[in-house]
């Protein structure tokens, strides 16, 4: 059931998110979102979100020897990452104390 | 953790990602192919990344191109827009204005035919007025630079229509009364033309890819790219309403009152007005735009 809600996941996010701890390639970044946010992109959600991530200058390419061009975080990324992980963490704050209150759910 | 190794990029795949703009696939292309080589690729992928190609034409990210080249891929895409909606337009007037059926009465519809008329003039005024500095510019580099292929792909602009120019007075010369010989000889000039224009138009955009010039000329034959663009695309908008009020008013011709020839006529002519006028829009939003440091 929690994987139909997948597609209302916010891919930039997610990509920001998994490249905030080390640059990865693209093949890294899908299995990272899908192993530890448990969210399958596909190659073309992905791509079509790394080439808008490196238009605003959220992430930017690395030199690479072969074709698998690895991606990094700039600091507009981690700011935008920050900011949006906090508004997500009040979100996910207030869901829970109103589903504590109104139907006893004591958290996963 | 060992198993099958995953399926490449097929040839659908391979397809999918031919739906690019050419500028994305430059600079992605090989990354995705990479990726799917480990990741391996399936309907829903070659589904995901058909999808995704619409938005990357649409609204294409604006580092994949530096401003020049912005410029020169707008040029390219207005001049093959321009030449397949001119070639809708006259096809359009000649089936409906020219061939001797009774003109239709309502004003609405003469004055959508003056002003098709009026804005295809001005529209090919400014295209060649603007185009011309630009091609004069790539012979030279192309001379210069001795590529004779490029050479080829301009000359093409002024030999093939010429050469369908020729033909046409030529089989009017010898078959006297041509319309009397059926409706084929229409058709075969209507292919024909098409084939010339799409021929006549696509020489120049490729050698502007290919020798990318730069300096004011590109920049020139942007704006006049967009007032070129704007001008037909108010050309396709008046045929439209004029096969629309065709389709509603006349009493004469029975093929002005099928509503699904109008329809994909109006389908037609929006879907290559607005691709041309977005391209165009774009071109001069990078003409007028201040270069990068």
């Amino acid at each position: 059931m929690a994987n139909r809600l997948d597609r209302w996941a916010d891919p930039p996010l997610l990509v920001l998110a998994s490249l905030a701890d080390e640059p990865k390639h693209g093949y890294a970044i899908l299995r990272d979102v899908s192993e530890t946010m448990g969210v399958r992109l596909t190659a073309g959600t992905l791509y079509a979100v790394i080439a808008r991530l490196e238009a605003v200058g959220l992430i930017e390419p690395l030199a690479s020897a072969d074709r698998r061009r690895p991606y990094q975080i700039t600091a507009a990324g981690r700011a935008t990452l920050a900011e949006q992980s906090a508004r997500m963490g009040r979100v996910a704050s207030l869901a829970q104390a109103r589903l504590g209150e109104r139907y006893g759910w004591a958290g996963a | 953790m060992s198993g099958p190794l995953p399926a490449g990029p097929g040839p659908l795949t391979s397809l999918a990602l031919m739906l690019y703009p050419p500028a994305w696939r430059e600079r992605y292309g090989d990354e995705v192919r990479a990726l799917l080589e480990e990741a391996g690729s399936g309907p829903v992928t070659v589904a995901s990344l058909a999808v995704r190609a619409v938005p990357a034409w649409v609204n294409p990210p604006r580092h994949l191109h530096d401003r020049e080249s912005r410029m020169r891929a707008s040029v390219g895409t207005v001049l093959l827009a321009w030449a397949a909606l001119t070639g809708v337009g006259a096809v359009f007037v000649q089936l409906t204005q020219l061939q001797g059926f009774r003109a239709p009465g309502h004003p609405l519809v003469q004055w959508c035919y003056l002003i098709f008329d009026a804005a295809l003039a001005i529209s090919v005024l400014t295209a060649v007025a603007g185009g011309m500095p630009l091609w004069l510019q790539m012979i030279g580099l192309a001379r210069r630079e001795r590529r004779p292929r490029e050479l080829a792909w301009l000359w093409m602009a002024v030999l093939v229509p010429a050469g369908y120019l020729a033909l046409a007075l030529t089989a009017l010369t010898v078959v006297h009364d041509p319309e009397a010989s059926g409706s084929w000889w229409f058709a075969g000039f209507a292919v024909l033309g098409f084939a010339a224009a799409g021929l006549a138009s696509a020489g120049p955009a490729v050698a502007l890819k290919r020798l990318a010039p730069g300096g004011p000329a590109v920049a020139f034959a942007t704006a006049a790219a967009g007032v070129a663009a704007a001008a037909v695309a108010l050309a396709g908008l008046a045929s439209a309403i004029a096969a629309a009020g065709l389709c509603l008013w006349t009493t004469s011709f029975a093929g002005y009152h099928h509503a699904d020839l109008a329809g994909a006529y109006l389908l037609i002519v929006v879907a290559i007005a607005a691709t041309g006028t977005v391209s165009a829009g774009r071109g001069v939003r990078a003409t007028f735009a201040i270069p990068a440091r």
